[in-house]
């Protein structure tokens, strides 16, 4: 009894942990991006075509990864979906005429230039990226 | 068939100069496009105006659009579309959509030209193929020969999303008004055509509707309603015919959460038409079609997805003993897999039970018998 309720203690300890180790992506905004604090159904929103403001009514302007751990892990983390329904879900709304597709980038490093240097502009890196000139938002 | 040939190869001709146009530094203007050319077999009645029971490749779509991101509020674009199914879509391509699209504030924004109508789960999407499990839609309420009369208006749409109190969700409307023409290469205009009512000009009229849709506090959940309305009047070569406004309404809901996803959706279609022949009294008739479907889909990997639908469609009130002419019931059930983020291919069985829609006098001459299974299968293409 005592090594079941051991492994269980242990399973769980590590489950915490390994959500916190993978935690690594942040959400960046350009400067005339007014929030601090985000909501995350609100980030859901923007990325997934829903809305295209924040809570204090800022035009938010969505720039994607194409691949990477960034992109993986974001999806997991605010979007709960595959890359597939992600990208399936987006082209929906280009093909009925209701949106068009948000920028996607290759690197990191660009997503940084685009949110640094377009107004409304918010993206996803991971925290280790370089990511001076753009705002972090912290999410609820 | 030379024209498919071409719109196929202009489709992938397209694929390298999207990816430069997506590239290029502080362009906002995109293309996007999908293809897909689909088997048909059925072992009984001809289908959807295909010769399916010889098995059919009548069956092709295409589309290609352009957006601008004009301003942060303001967005142009315009898609065109192509659909060859048997004798209906004809060689011609047409305008699906073709608008400009504002931002007022957070809350409200206002499209104008022509606009995809928003009614129930999947109107404004049915004609985008790569969007969806099934290789054709429950035929009872999105009937693929159907379709493009429904597809579109041409005035205003205005829409928004509202956020609700906290912790209730959130509220998505859509409402519209502007005229519909009548597709003149579909099968609602054989319809006619096998009922004696041949058109001198092509009918239209005014349709007004509504979507409210709400974002449920339970994760993946939506319900919602819409109302569709429309009236008509088109001169016969020997005659008038005048509709006046039908009433279409749906209720539906569906849960999409991770591998998960269900929906349903049920309608009721009221609809008078008067057709007055030189020479003869004017006759009145009338629709009044409840139809509803229940559907279920898995994701079993990134890239192969199934799932199974139910629909049926009668004739109200439903005769106390009814022909297969007053009822369609149809059981299907459907694969997809993603071969890669641009190519797909699906397969799908249906067994139908009735014969009330779908099937037309000039491919089943002999009658039509009141069963039939129907193989699909698609190869598609999207970028």
């Amino acid at each position: 009894m005592k090594k079941t309720l051991f492994i269980f203690l242990v399973s769980v300890a590590a489950s915490v942990l390994a959500a916190h180790a993978q935690a690594q992506v942040v959400i960046i905004a350009n400067s005339s991006i007014r929030d601090t604090t985000v909501p995350k159904a609100d980030i859901r929103d923007v990325f997934t075509g829903a809305s295209s403001n924040l809570k204090s009514g800022s035009h938010a302007v969505p720039v994607l990864l194409k691949s990477g751990s960034a992109h993986v892990e974001f999806l997991v983390l605010f979007i709960g979906r595959s890359d597939a329904f992600f990208q399936t879900n987006w082209k929906s709304l280009v093909f009925s005429g209701q949106a068009s597709m948000p920028r996607t980038v290759d690197s990191e490093k660009a997503v940084v230039e685009y949110v640094e240097t377009t107004p409304g502009a918010i993206g996803y890196i991971l925290k280790t990226t370089p990511h001076d000139g753009v705002k972090t938002l912290s999410v609820q | 068939m030379l024209n498919r040939v071409l719109l196929g190869a202009a489709t992938l001709a397209w694929a390298p100069m999207v990816a430069s146009a997506q590239s290029a530094g502080d362009q906002n203007l995109q293309i996007h496009g999908f293809a897909t050319q689909a088997f048909v077999y059925s072992n009984n009645n001809n289908y959807l105006g295909m010769d399916t029971s010889s098995g059919s490749t009548a069956w092709t779509e295409a589309a290609i659009n352009v957006n601008d991101q004009v301003t942060s509020k303001l967005r142009a674009g315009v898609q065109l579309h192509y659909t060859r199914l048997g004798i209906f879509g004809g060689d011609g391509i047409s305008v699906d959509w073709a608008l400009g699209d504002y931002k007022i504030n957070r809350w409200v924004g206002i499209r104008a030209g022509k606009v995809k109508m928003r009614w129930g789960l999947y109107n404004d999407t049915q004609d985008y193929d790569p969007g969806y499990l099934w290789s054709i839609l429950p035929e009872t309420i999105y009937g693929v020969d159907y379709r493009a009369t429904d597809l579109s208006q041409l005035g205003v749409e205005l829409y928004g999303r509202i956020p609700l109190a906290a912790g209730l969700g959130k509220l998505s409307y859509s409402g519209y008004y502007g005229d519909y023409f009548v597709a003149t290469n579909d099968g609602i205009m054989e319809s006619f055509k096998e009922q004696g009512i041949n058109f001198s000009n092509t009918p239209w009229g005014k349709t007004p509707g509504f979507d409210l849709r709400w974002d449920t506090p339970v994760k993946g959940l939506t319900v919602g309603g819409s109302l569709m309305a429309y009236d008509a009047k088109g001169n016969l070569v020997n005659g008038t015919y005048v509709q006046p406004l039908a009433y279409w309404p749906a209720y539906y809901a569906k849960y999409d959460y991770k591998r998960l996803f269900l929906s349903g959706q049920y309608t009721k279609l009221i609809q008078y038409q008067t057709v007055a022949i030189s020479g003869s009294i004017p006759s009145t008739s009338g629709i009044d079609n409840p139809a509803w479907f229940a559907m279920a889909g898995y994701r079993m990997s990134d890239r192969f997805q199934v799932g199974a639908y139910y629909t049926r469609l009668w004739e109200a009130p439903l005769p106390n003993s009814p022909t297969p002419e007053d009822y369609f019931h149809e059981w299907v059930a459907s694969s997809r897999y993603d071969i890669n983020s641009n190519f797909y291919a699906k397969i799908e069985g249906h067994y139908i039970d009735g014969n009330g829609i779908g099937y037309y006098g000039f491919d089943n001459p002999n009658g039509l018998k009141p069963r039939t299974g129907v193989l699909a299968a698609k190869l598609g293409f999207t970028f």
